[in-house]
């Protein structure tokens, strides 16, 4: 391998993304490999706040300072992802005064700006807000889409050059005399975008330096390399609440705690979450008492979400680093801050950097830290201009009374299309017919889906983070079959039908932590209806043998065959081989059912 | 906290404890003031999380009763105070004091039966049916969204869609507000369109006039010339014949006739006219108390303005709400009387039973919603109506076509005028099946709605071809304007062959 680029940087979740994008705008050859879809680890699973700063007002100032410092650049170069929301602390009777004093201090101390609110404005603004919340402070926390930030930065990244890699995990780093010099990985099908049922190959990518943005799996790659990384990995719960209970961010004002935030996401409200150290990232439990926590005690806030319909329920791992012989015992009193860990110095290993911790509201900043370094270590001279340069989609804002008149758009499909397109609304818009929608609960147009499946192959989860269908309150139950379809004028059957049955699995995962009321009457009817209409409990075609059709239906005219089928003939037949069929697919489905719970609950 | 609703300039706390605290003057019994009476609409804490809020509740459930003028006593209580603590109305979320119905949308599970039941749907492919007008469009909704699809003015508000849906989604709730919503921001004031919606809503306005020179208005409004020019100028298709005026009004006769001939206070009722009974067809009216009387009840005949109904298909609440506020005012009193609420109807009695507590809080609005029926259901349920009916007999044979308006069907009621007349002898009720008679009240007044309203009735039109009677029946007074359009047939109400069969 003669070609040899300037970095590589492992992990596609908002740290490696900004990394690639800063990197790749100072003029260096960069590659980002990704194990999974961008965002497939923590960054994914994460619970959509743009943090004010207002949650480390008290505890941990510096990092306060620089979310309020971050949320207001965000707003500016990521207009698409994020939404403005506004923010607030309340205070229940039985939360402390002084505590509420405390942080109104800790937010003036680090110029996050704030206003008290007494109760009645706090629930003239939040109407769902529980009667006793006595008082509010509010200030500028908003709600981010992760996977739309980190397309975009990947987006602008390869525009300027940089080679993006997904499905291609690191399997090695490659060390030559004493030195990092490279990294191996496997492309699971392939070069290039995700197409199922493409052959696997492996590659070795030779760079002058490797940075290892893993998070939570920092210390594997670490491990391949030969260094000890020691991040403590530590889970927390989010739960999917159907519409939105509220608009603004509902933290509550407590020293530390769980279940103390709302966030409202897109068309939901997200609920959380817990913080409880665990041993592997990739194989924790998912308990219910978690989710039912959830409910109960942010109820206490807004009554209104346990009566409220969930969707699903999620987990992440946060990348908790601490540097060795700090030995704090509780996960919550680990710093969020971020950790730069040069391995030449620390490790006498040259060629690669390793930067963990920190939060998806700071990872330009982080970006910007790593990247100054990593020039520095190659010698290369360039500025950075990540804060100030806008990323794709959010130069301007797309223009609602065009979509609707121009594209034929309902007037919400339009306002929820174009935030999530931003000023590439038109574009993407006029390539493809965007009606008829595909995803009717979030409103996604067919050019949307088309415009996804364009950068991500066959790969419909990766087209769902892009585009959020499937999101909405069917989860998939109306709209996998139809995502998938428009798979089919570039790629064959069973592709399409590979693609369309991982997206199906993917959101049953989630759903399965909301298998009560109304969301159990959801998937029972999902089931039913793919059970049903689309066989899905035992399709033949799913089978990889060829299908005898002839034998389901001999088909009129075919003389013989429909005498026969009085006498038992190709009745019986039929028969026989739709059994057969059926006790496959059982087995099948009994696995795939398998495949799913070991999937999400390890 | 106050539903932020136009009218109410009132209390902003919200807790009721201003109310509560006797600085106002206390109502009479069964007089509520107009303004005051809002319901608190949001949530009580539950028992769980009283510790915290609990004095201010309870002085409030205290008080109440007192400051609700008794009108809960007597009538078993299902407002403010009574409030579940664990339901939640939809508050003032969006600008202007609309309703947030977003929550709605947690009962949807997309099963589409709403889509496959709404016969506007089914014949305007510009229309994308109930279920994107309700549960998606209002899911998709954000505090800072103020636009609503214009789409929402096609919907006829026919309520069959609330019917279909096997999961309680407020269908018809979302549409009226979402409407509403639409008019009040989104419609230009001046243009064709409102000015005609306008006037085909508030036709208590127009027929009032009207009927001043009776038999002038119903001639000139069909009057070649001046139908030509309604077309034109305010799109009023003019296929359409307006409705006659009757040269006597139902109250004219009433009060010419000296008002009830039965008086018991034990048995009362209160006779919703509506607009139509009085304006147009007061021979509906006229059958009502005859057969009320008949079966001993004293039937009060209260002040009364539109139901509202005309209103909400065309989103003008505002409109609806200022007539709201009379009809509950003076209903309320009948029943702290002792009287319930009878509609001849079927909308009329939709409007009071459903849409009025769905859109407006209006202190006593829930007891006029529990106190309402249509007239022939309530005679079903208290008196042996088949009993009476079994033995007897008309003069002559006929057959009636008969057709049950969506509204009827909502209520359950599709069925009752057949089940009513099955055993007279010498009445042949034939159901002509359960499709929309297509012109929804003001739908179907509206040029450019006027071939799909046709298009909709075809069904009904044919079936009633095909029945053996050339006499229509039904319960709705637009329904009537349609089946009589479509088939020139003869229309008459249930309670005209009632009244003929119990010989009132
Ligand atoms: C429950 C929870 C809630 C949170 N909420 C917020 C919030 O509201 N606001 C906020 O600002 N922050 C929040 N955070 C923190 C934030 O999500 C993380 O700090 C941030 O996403 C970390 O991004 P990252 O890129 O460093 O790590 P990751 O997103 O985990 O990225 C690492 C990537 O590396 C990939 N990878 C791993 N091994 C390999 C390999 N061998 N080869 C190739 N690729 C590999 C993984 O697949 C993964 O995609 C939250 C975290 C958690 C856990
Ligand atoms: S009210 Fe009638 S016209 Fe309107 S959406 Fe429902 S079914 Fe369709
Ligand atoms: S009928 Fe009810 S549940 Fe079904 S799609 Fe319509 S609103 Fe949703």
């Amino acid at each position: 391998m003669d070609h040899q680029v300037d970095v590589v940087v492992v992990g596609g979740g908002s740290t490696g993304c900004g990394v690639v994008r800063d990197l790749a705008r100072r003029g260096l050859d960069a590659v980002l490999v990704e194990k999974g879809n961008l965002t497939h680890g923590t960054t994914g699973r994460m619970h959509g706040l743009l943090h004010s700063g207002g949650r480390y007002a008290v505890s941990d100032q510096k990092s306060a300072r620089e979310c309020i410092e971050e949320n207001r650049v965000l707003r500016d170069i990521a207009s698409h992802c994020v939404e403005e929301t506004g923010g607030m602390f309340v205070k229940r009777p039985e939360d402390s005064e002084e505590y509420f004093q405390e942080k109104l201090e800790g937010c003036r101390a680090c110029d996050i700006p704030v206003e008290v609110l007494d109760g009645e404005e706090a629930r003239r603004r939040e109407p769902y807000l529980a009667r006793d919340v006595e008082k509010a402070i509010a200030l500028p926390d908003g709600a981010v889409d992760p996977f739309r930030l980190c397309v975009s930065n990947a987006a602008d990244a390869r525009e300027h050059g940089a080679r993006v890699e997904t499905h291609a995990p690191v399997t090695d780093v490659l060390v030559e005399d004493g030195e990092v010099v490279g990294v191996e990985i496997e492309h699971e099908t392939g070069p290039g975008k995700r197409v199922h049922r493409e052959p696997g190959t492996t590659e070795e990518i030779r760079a002058r330096h490797v940075v290892n943005a893993t998070g939570a799996w920092a210390g594997n790659v670490g491990e391949m390399a030969g260094v000890d990384v020691e991040v403590r990995p530590s889970k927390g719960v989010m739960t999917v609440m159907n519409t939105r209970q509220v608009d603004t961010v509902i933290n509550r004002c407590r020293p530390k705690g769980d279940a103390d935030i709302v966030v409202p996401h897109e068309t939901a409200c997200i609920l959380g979450t817990t913080d409880e150290e665990v041993d592997d990232p990739e194989d924790y439990p998912e308990e219910e008492w978690e989710v039912d926590l959830m409910i109960e005690t942010l109820s206490e806030l807004v009554p209104a979400l346990k009566d409220a319909r969930t969707l699903r329920s999620f987990w992440g791992v946060r990348p908790l680093y601490e540097p060795p012989g700090t030995g704090t015992e509780d996960p919550t009193d680990i710093t969020r801050d971020y950790f730069l860990l040069d391995h030449g110095d620390r490790d006498d290993l040259p060629g690669m950097t390793t930067i963990v911790g920190g939060k998806l509201t700071t990872y330009r900043m982080m970006a910007e830290s790593i990247s100054d370094h990593v020039c520095e270590v190659l010698g290369h001279e360039a500025t950075c201009d990540t804060a100030e340069a806008p990323l794709p989609g959010s130069e301007s804002d797309a223009r609602m009374e065009e979509l609707m008149d121009e594209f034929g758009l309902r007037s919400p499909v339009a306002r929820r299309s174009g935030q999530r397109l931003g000023s590439r609304a038109d574009e993407v818009l006029d390539e493809y017919d965007p009606n008829p929608i595909v995803c009717e609960c979030e409103g996604v147009t067919r050019a949307e889906v088309q415009d996804a499946i364009g950068e991500a192959g066959s790969d419909l989860n990766a087209v769902r983070l892009r585009t959020r269908a499937s999101m909405g309150n069917c989860q998939g139950g109306f709209c996998t079959h139809r995502i998938a379809s428009e798979l089919a004028r570039e790629y064959p059957e069973p592709v399409v039908r590979d693609a369309e049955d991982e997206l199906y699995q993917e959101r049953w995962k989630g759903q399965r932590h909301a298998l009560w009321g109304r969301q159990l009457s959801q998937a029972m009817l999902n089931h039913l209806l793919h059970a049903t209409t689309m066989n899905r409990d035992g399709d033949p075609a799913n089978l990889d043998g060829e299908v005898d059709f002839g034998a389901f239906d001999a088909g009129a005219g075919s003389g013989p065959a429909s005498a026969d089928a009085d006498e038992g003939g190709d009745a019986g037949t039929a028969a026989t081989d739709g059994g057969r069929a059926g006790d496959d697919a059982t087995t099948d489905g009994g696995r795939a059912g398998d495949n799913a719970t070991t999937d999400g609950g390890r | 906290m106050t539903r932020d609703t136009p009218d109410d300039t009132g209390a902003t706390d919200g807790t009721g404890r201003e109310r509560g605290d006797g600085s106002e003057p206390r109502a009479s019994p069964g007089v509520p003031e107009a303004g005051r009476d809002e319901q608190p609409s949001i949530f009580v804490p539950d028992d769980g999380e009283r510790a915290g809020g609990s004095e201010a509740d309870e002085s409030e459930a205290d008080e109440r009763p007192a400051t609700d003028g008794g009108v809960e006593s007597a009538t078993g209580g299902s407002d403010s105070a009574e409030l579940d603590p664990d339901a939640y109305d939809p508050v003032d979320v969006f600008p202007g004091g609309d309703l947030d119905l977003r929550e709605g949308a947690d009962s949807c599970y997309k099963c589409t039966s709403c889509d496959t039941s709404c016969p506007v749907a089914e014949v305007d492919d510009e229309f994308p049916g109930p279920k994107f007008q309700g549960p998606e469009q209002w899911r998709l909704k954000r505090k800072d969204d103020h636009d609503i699809d214009e789409s929402i003015t096609s919907c006829s508000n026919c309520m069959r869609c609330d019917d279909a849906c096997p999961s309680s989604v407020p269908l018809s709730q979302m549409h009226n507000e979402a409407r509403g919503q639409f008019v009040e921001e989104q419609m230009e004031k001046l243009s064709v369109e409102y000015v005609r919606n306008r006037i085909l809503a508030n036709y208590r306005t127009s027929a009032r006039l009207a009927s001043v020179f009776p038999r002038t208005a119903s001639f000139a409004m069909n009057f070649g010339p001046v139908r030509w020019a309604m077309e034109k100028t305010l799109g009023i298709p003019k296929e359409r014949d307006f409705p006659e005026f009757a040269t006597e009004t139902f109250r004219e006769w009433w009060k010419a006739r000296g008002g009830a001939q039965v008086e018991d206070p034990d048995k009362r009722v209160a006779y919703f006219h509506g607009c139509y009974s009085n304006y147009n067809t007061p021979e509906v009216g006229k059958a009502m108390v005859r057969v009320y009387e008949h079966f001993g009840y004293e039937v009060m005949v209260p002040p009364q303005k539109c139901s509202g109904t005309p209103m909400f298909a065309n989103g003008m609440l505002k409109d609806a709400r200022r007539h709201a506020e009379t009809n509950v005012e003076s209903l309320i009193e009948a029943i702290g009387e002792g009287a319930d609420v009878i509609a001849s109807c079927t909308s009329c009695s939709m409007s009071l039973r459903q849409e009025y507590p769905e859109l407006f809080d209006i202190h006593g609005i829930e007891d006029v919603s529990e106190h309402t029926y249509e007239a022939l259901e309530y005679l079903r349920i208290h008196e042996d109506l088949e009993g009476e009916l079994a033995g007897s007999e008309l003069a002559d044979d006929r057959s009636y076509a008969y057709h049950a308006p969506c509204h009827a069907r909502n209520q359950g009621l599709a069925r009752q005028a057949v089940e009513t007349f099955r055993d007279v002898d010498g009445v042949n009720m034939e159901d002509v099946g359960d499709s929309c008679s297509g012109i929804s009240g003001t739908y179907g007044w509206k040029e450019e709605k006027y071939e799909k309203s046709m298009k909709i009735g075809e069904e009904m039109f044919e079936h009633m071809e095909d029945a053996e009677g050339d006499v229509g029946m039904t319960e709705c007074p637009t329904c009537a304007m349609q089946m009589e359009h479509g088939t020139g047939y003869e229309i008459k109400h249930p309670l005209q062959l009632l009244e003929e069969t119990v010989g009132a």
